[in-house]
């Protein structure tokens, strides 16, 4: 099976949002409140369980003259976010379920019929991405399409996107493409693009990559990333800490009480 | 013909070299104002949930921004945890009953007071039921608590967690059961075998079990509680022996040298959690010392911490019985208060754009 | 383009990539903007100016491309002395009647053509001015490009030198002289330095090695004067040689699916299919022959108007129409008004009509003025809303808001709903037609659910029960409906008629001279179907005793005049040229420009008035840009498309003009066939009812005098102001002192009904918004997120802030202009609900589709909600405009 990635490209993104419905559509996802934002033309504000997909509109100020793909100017860029499959993913090595599973394609996929709900994923994802469906009590995130790969067919998301903002692809393929890509728009002048994969944080590289104008924060893309088992030793040895204390404790306060039977 | 038109060119251009890299409201330095303005305004109703201070003015226009300094619309980054008020009480009745059990397992071995040692099961008892009750009654899926057994996953606190609340309600509970059976039908073998592995059980499960909920919060994206995910479980643990001392003195072992000493020593450490917490700079801790959750950490810190150290050497000095049971009560209510206000702080933590995007950092 | 047609720019995006500059005017910084090269922010309704300062930039700095111009446009045309520009009459051409409101195109001739009469043809002289062809007071402009309306333009003089003062391209030079750069930056907002890059960048796009293209959308035609934008636009192309070669063309980018396919197979009141005048009710059209010899012209593919209306009328009443009934001409409906939807909805207000279907619109929420449009719905008899959900329009006696303000009482209110469940896109057969005239057959995925039918399904069957009970009525007025051949296979459970079969008469087939037995008419008693597609392996048209009887035409050059075929348009002529091959359903794309994909009228031409891409000598401009060429050794022209010419028609062979007739007359230069004259037209001699060249004019409410012209607005336009239907003063009302736009958004729907009844898309523009400057923001106290009430003299709105920088004041002869943007979609049914925008609108017409302006009017913003009390609106209206006239 081939190793698979997104790599979805704001300098192509038109903003239309076919992938957040596509993907509503092929997985019967249900609504995300009818609220309107006031964040640019963004309503639907992050991924979740009712929003796998979700454009971002990261939105600057505008000039006569010059549009939203001239190197000068990075008017209103659009960027199509969705869950990071990370290569170390926090919300899989936190389930305890064993419900939350990586795929033959290298996604990180949620079993439904396993999750209970315990919502330890939902603490652990340093993306923000996997939520808790409040009716149905169960943890939801992008699928990556599993059922879609399974059988050859790209992924909904992918498919739908008019302009290939959204690239679906073998993931050594794609980071060729990225870098060529990179590459091609810094010559056209634009060098505030940026290629944002996580690979050199813990959660050592993503299957979700983005390239994205201006810095990755503006688009809520964590600089630095933290796989929560990073932090493991540190607990577990406070935890051996903690409990040598309270042994160590009690035992010294009962041998040094006299008051014995 | 008037028709004479530059060519276009860098003349075109604005003035700005690269606009992108600059706030995007250089040309309006009041809207910057307002903006950051509104920006701390917005930061203020997160952590209070009001804003006090001075309205924006209507008009003038603040908008939200995406920008290197606002992370997207400040809409939070993280999800904030979805567990409902059953988690930090389990966090309490887990602690003060893994507690219970240590301290009863060793009371019973360095032969102590049989009460206490019986108290003490009768504590670690109750725990092992009400804690997978509370956990139970949280997931989101009940009747599929015991998808938690299909793996044991040790890089996953939730699941090491769940097999020693496993471990620790088997043990508690059979040695709770076979203190029954004792009291009633009197001494025989297989009882006492079963006391025995169920104390030793719970001894062995019970140490972390009393603070393995510490590692749980710590080794999560929340930053809050990544930033103490080493100091968390030895908090954790000292909470959860103060209130198992705490009721213990409280079910009438007040005069129990042993717990006085415990009972000190552990609201000793909390105060140096609490100092450490108040001390140290770190834009994670912020919801620890600011806000509503800020509030509730330092009281919880104060009813675990100074309260009982001060009411427990008072009691000592004067010998007053109703001063250790005043510092039993406080230091029950302060771990109670402090894992409400560590989960609250949490899901402010988890609202907070900033940290997980390095915004603001060292500021 | 992005907004709305997010798929078809993928193109767009893809010719970016590869090295094409996108530009987009806009006055609102938006998707498209976001994925352009520049951005050109314009006031609304300054259009013309821009434009047309581009025309000036390219013949000022001689960047026309020459050769093309002088062989391929009316640039050396002759035109009379008489006739007079705007430039010498202050915002008028010659020929405007200021009683009737109206213009008489004659001096708009061609020097030497003659004038046609209308009842009088060959009589010079005699015709009577008011009813001048294709400016008949009640007539559309749909389909009046034939040209041989009011005169021959076969017959003209010309000087291809282009030095004559009184020839086409020195009219042009002069006429636009005016619409200068510095114009541009005082009337339109955008900076010279601007201005400047976008002509450098749009006129390099012109010559033998490349091309540009214009892509518009409704931004354009919601005008008072959106013709002539358009038309403005097709000046540039034709000076910069951009028409009928690859990469160029005026793209129009339509409201919905198939908009294309409802004008050339129409559902406008002014045109019969493939662009065929519907006859009017007055003398001249009597009988076929005056029709004829009206609506057609000698040369050029009109010349054979004969044989597309002898043909279409054999389709509609086969055997009954015969020469000696002039093909049953007589039974054709004719117009007796202004029929056009606001011509109808006035009167329907007035009281007038009794009953309307309404069918995949939802004119409750998205015509203008809604509030004139939902009253007038009141005084009805009966509606037949047939629609996927209960739209407004269907409910507007329950939940409108006039019900809400107590001035329409559901009690009282006694128009008799009819709500039809209706089939979507999946669940049933059909074509849509795209805007390059791409034919794509859609199959039926799944039936419909319950009782919900396909519009076939229901035109058919209505038209079976009328035809019923017309049986056996010998009265005159049921002559027509008693002739009109109704038969079709139906098909499926639900009795649909077979939409192949439809298709296959609007392809057209040829018929036996020898009349065989009658076709059996469909047994309705029987009410079974006769034909499935499971039982009758070779499909045939209708139910025909004998199918060979019948044979399927190939090309539009198979059309007869002697009632020999049929066609039921005759553009889409071949599309279904054999049994078993509908080219429209044909999914094998062959090469680049797709042909096996689809079909496209005319004759799968991908690119019309293709010979324009080949040399005058019949040589490709270049080899980069070459499409259609002529092969000398084999004597046709070929290439990379069909050429849309007549294909042995040899580049050295001399045109035949004025004497000549049909196509060949034309002779081997000439691309532009349509044209009497064969050339493009960079000067409308006649057709045009608001001038034959393209002319400034403030919109109908505008802030500001026409910087041009004493003439303020369209003279022509119809402003149908009546009391439910006020306009501002105009220029500069000081109550709305605000420019207003309305458009659309990529995730609803024009209306709504299709949208904003889905989770998935209503979330996702849940609510209705306005979109403000940072600067208007300031000025008027509008906080973000919270809500701000529009008004314009018709209604007021209410919706939710959002300041944006993608909005910008403008510096407008030295006073500051604002902008106020609007998106249309929402109403009070659905799930995301919001007032309705358009009840903001005036109920305007331009003069020659009579469409309506929403593009820019003026209006006043103020923070806060609007009233949600019961009272009159109008008066509580005014009421509020002095009180913030007071501030």
């Amino acid at each position: 099976m081939a190793i698979t990635a997104f790599l979805t490209d704001s300098t192509l993104c038109i903003g239309c949002k076919a992938c957040e419905v596509a993907c509503k559509e092929w997985n019967a996802v249900g609504e995300d409140g009818l609220d309107w934002s006031g964040f640019s033309y963004d309503n639907t504000g992050a991924v979740g369980a009712e929003t796998w997909r979700h454009v971002k509109f990261v939105e600057q100020t505008a000039e006569p003259g010059f549009g939203g793909n001239s190197p000068e100017m990075n008017s209103w860029s659009f960027s199509s976010d969705v869950c990071k499959h990370c290569e170390n993913a926090g919300c899989l090595e936190a389930c305890p379920t064993g419900s939350i599973v990586r795929t033959e394609f290298g996604g990180v996929f949620v079993q439904p019929d396993i999750c209970n709900g315990c919502g330890y994923c939902v603490v652990s994802c340093p993306f923000g991405v996997i939520e808790r469906n409040e009716q149905d009590g169960r943890a939801f995130k992008c699928t990556f399409c599993y059922d879609r790969q399974k059988v050859g067919l790209k992924p909904a998301c992918a498919k739908a996107c008019p302009t290939e903002s959204i690239k679906f692809g073998e993931i050594e393929e794609l980071r060729r493409d990225a870098e060529s890509r990179l590459a091609q728009l810094k010559d056209r002048g634009m060098e505030d693009v940026e290629f944002y994969d996580a690979s050199d944080s813990s959660v050592g590289g993503t299957h979700a990559m983005f390239i994205v104008r201006g810095d990755p924060r503006q688009y809520n893309l964590p600089p630095n990333p933290v796989v929560p088992t990073a932090y493991l030793k540190k607990a577990w040895r406070g935890s051996a800490i903690g409990a040598l204390m309270l042994l160590g404790g009690a035992v010294a306060a009962f041998l040094a009480d006299g008051d014995r039977r | 013909m008037s028709t004479n038109i530059k060519p276009a060119g860098e003349g075109a251009r604005p003035t700005q070299q690269h606009p992108t890299q600059q706030h995007p409201t250089q040309e309006h330095p009041t809207q910057q104002t307002r903006e950051l303005r509104l920006a701390e305004i917005r930061r203020e109703a997160e952590s209070s949930g009001k804003v006090v201070g001075k309205g924006v003015r209507p008009g003038g226009a603040p908008f939200p921004q995406a920008s290197p300094e606002t992370g997207y619309y400040g809409i939070p980054l993280l999800k904030e945890p979805s567990w409902t008020w059953e988690i930090p009480l389990y966090f309490f009745v887990g602690g003060a009953a893994g507690a219970a059990a240590v301290v009863g397992s060793v009371a019973s071995y360095t032969g102590a007071d049989r009460k206490l040692v019986r108290d003490a099961r009768w504590i670690a008892a109750a725990g092992s039921v009400i804690s997978p009750a509370l956990l139970v009654s949280d997931l989101g899926k009940p009747a599929r608590f015991l998808n938690m057994l299909r793996v044991f996953k040790p890089q996953s606190a939730m699941s090491v967690g769940v097999w020693t609340l496993v471990g620790f309600s088997g043990g508690a509970a059979a040695a709770a059961f076979a203190q029954v059976l004792t009291d009633r039908y009197g001494p025989s073998f297989p009882v006492r075998v079963m006391e025995q592995a169920g104390q030793a059980a719970s001894l062995l499960f019970g140490l972390p079990f009393s603070n393995y909920t510490g590692v749980l919060i710590g080794a999560t994206a929340v930053p809050a509680w990544n930033e103490n995910a080493a100091d968390l479980p030895i908090h954790f643990g000292m909470s959860g022996l103060s209130a198992a001392v705490g009721l213990l003195e409280l079910m009438g072992n007040h005069k129990s040298r042993a717990l006085g000493a415990l009972g000190l020593g552990a609201a000793l450490f909390e105060c140096w959690e609490g100092l450490k917490i108040e001390t140290r700079q770190a834009p994670a801790l912020e919801p620890l010392k600011h806000g509503t959750s800020g509030t509730l950490t330092r009281a919880g810190g104060l009813l675990s911490g100074p309260l009982p150290v001060a009411l427990r050497i008072a009691g000592l000095l004067s010998g007053s019985h109703s001063l250790r049971k005043a510092a039993a009560v406080s230091s029950v209510a302060g771990s109670l208060l402090t894992r409400i206000a560590w989960v609250y702080a949490g899901h402010v933590s988890a609202r907070d754009w900033r940290v997980p995007l390095g915004i603001g950092k060292g500021v | 383009m992005a907004e709305n047609h997010p798929v078809g720019f993928q193109w767009v995006i893809e010719a970016r990539e590869r090295g094409a500059k996108v530009i987009h005017v806009d006055p609102r910084f938006t998707r498209t903007s976001a994925m352009a090269d520049i951005w050109v922010p314009l006031r609304a309704g300054s259009d013309i100016i821009f434009l047309g300062a581009l025309v000036n930039y390219v013949l000022a700095n001689n960047k026309d491309f020459r050769e093309y111009v002088v062989n391929y446009t009316n640039a050396s045309t002759l035109l009379r002395d008489d006739f007079k520009d705007t430039e010498d009459l202050d915002g008028l051409f010659s020929g405007w009647d200021a009683e009737k409101k109206k213009y008489d195109p004659e001096t708009w001739l061609y020097r030497g053509a003659p004038a046609k009469g209308g009842n009088h043809e060959g009589h010079e002289g005699s015709r009577s001015k008011s009813d001048a062809p294709g400016h008949a007071a009640a007539g559309g402009g749909h389909g009046k490009d034939r040209g041989g309306e009011a005169q021959d333009t076969s017959k003209f003089e010309s000087d291809p030198s282009l030095k004559d003062p009184r020839c086409v391209f020195q009219i042009l030079k002069r006429h636009f002289s005016r619409y200068t750069p510095e114009m541009v930056e005082r009337y339109c907002g955008v900076p010279q330095t601007v201005f400047a890059k976008v002509a450098e960048t749009f006129t390099s796009a012109s010559g033998p090695e490349k091309t540009a293209a214009i892509c518009y959308a409704v931004g354009w035609t919601q005008h008072s004067k959106g013709v002539q934008i358009i038309r403005t636009a097709a000046i540039l192309q034709l000076l910069l040689g951009n028409i009928g070669r690859p990469g160029g063309g005026i793209l129009a980018l339509r409201g919905h699916a198939s908009i294309q396919g409802s004008t050339d197979v129409p559902t406008l009141y002014d045109i019969l299919p493939g662009y065929l005048p519907m006859p009017f009710f007055d003398a001249d059209v009597q009988t076929l022959k005056k029709y004829i010899k009206k609506h057609g012209a000698k040369t050029g593919l009109w010349s054979n108007f004969d044989a597309y209306i002898i043909s279409l009328l054999k389709a509609y009443y086969g055997d009954a129409a015969t020469e000696e009934n002039d093909y049953g001409f007589g039974w054709l409906p004719r117009v007796t008004g202004d029929h056009s939807h606001f011509g109808y909805w006035l009167e329907m207000d007035d009281g007038k009509m009794e009953g309307l279907f309404v069918m995949g619109q939802n004119p409750a929420v998205g015509a203008s003025n809604g509030k004139l449009e939902r009253k007038a719905l009141s005084k009805l008899k009966w509606l037949v809303v047939r629609d996927m959900v209960e739209t407004e329009t269907a409910s507007f006696w329950l939940d409108s808001p006039e019900v809400k303000r107590g001035e329409l009482d559901p009690r009282t209110v006694a128009t008799e709903v009819f709500l039809f469940p209706a089939a979507g896109t999946a669940e049933k057969e059909g074509t849509f037609t795209n805007t390059q005239r791409l034919l794509q057959f859609r199959e039926k995925a799944i039936d419909p659910p319950g009782d919900a039918r396909s519009e076939t399904w229901f035109m058919y069957h209505l038209g079976r029960r009328i035809k019923e009970k017309a049986k056996g009525d010998t009265r005159p007025r049921n002559a027509g409906m008693n002739a009109l051949t109704w038969e079709y296979p139906l098909v499926g459970k639900n009795e649909d008629p077979d939409a192949e079969a439809v298709l296959k008469e609007i392809n057209g087939y040829s018929i036996s001279k020898n009349p065989e037995p009658r076709r059996k008419s469909f047994d309705s008693a029987q009410g079974r179907p006769r034909n499935t597609k499971e039982n009758q392996p070779q499909r045939s048209l209708g139910n025909t005793e004998d199918a060979t009887e019948r044979r399927l035409l190939t090309h539009i050059q198979d059309l007869k005049n002697d009632g020999s075929t049929a066609c039921g348009a005759w553009i889409y002529c071949g599309v279904f040229p054999e049994e078993g091959r509908n080219r429209a359903l044909e999914r094998k794309p062959k090469d680049l420009l797709g042909h096996g994909w689809g079909f496209a009228w005319p004759n799968d031409c991908r690119i019309i008035y293709n010979r324009a891409s080949a040399r005058p000598d019949g040589k490709p401009w270049s080899e980069r840009k070459k499409l259609v060429w002529w092969d000398a050794d084999k004597k046709q022209w070929t290439g990379l498309d069909n050429a849309d010419f007549k294909k042995d028609l040899a580049p050295d062979k001399p045109d035949e003009l004025p004497n000549g007739k049909g196509v060949a007359a034309l002779g081997g230069v000439r691309p532009f066939t349509l044209h009497p004259d064969g050339v493009g037209w960079l000067f409308v001699s006649s057709g045009l009812k608001d001038g034959p060249l393209p002319t400034h004019y403030e919109a109908l409410e505008s802030l500001i005098h026409n910087p041009l012209y004493k003439q303020q607005d369209n003279p022509a336009a119809q402003k149908k102001q009546r009391s439910d239907n006020q306009y501002a003063k105009s220029p500069d009302d000081p109550r709305f002192p605000y420019v207003l736009t309305t458009y659309r958004l990529t995730e609803q729907h024009t209306a709504g009904g299709m949208t904003r009844t889905l989770s998935h898309l209503a979330e996702l523009q849940p609510e209705l918004f306005t979109e403000v400057s940072p600067e208007l923001a300031d000025e008027i106290g509008l906080q973000h997120g919270d809500w701000a009430t529009i008004s314009t003299a018709r209604a007021e709105v209410e919706a939710r802030v959002l300041v944006t920088r993608r909005m910008r004041p403008m510096t407008i002869d030295g006073k500051q202009v604002h902008q106020v943007g609007l998106p249309y979609h929402w109403g009070y049914k659905g799930m995301a609900k919001g007032d309705v925008v358009n009840d903001l609108l005036v109920i305007s017409e331009e003069p020659n589709v009579r469409i309506m302006e929403t593009k820019a009017l003026v209006c006043n913003v103020r923070p806060g909600r609007r009233s949600h009390h019961r009272r009159d609106g109008r008066e509580e209206m005014a009421a509020k405009s002095i009180h913030h006239e007071g501030h």
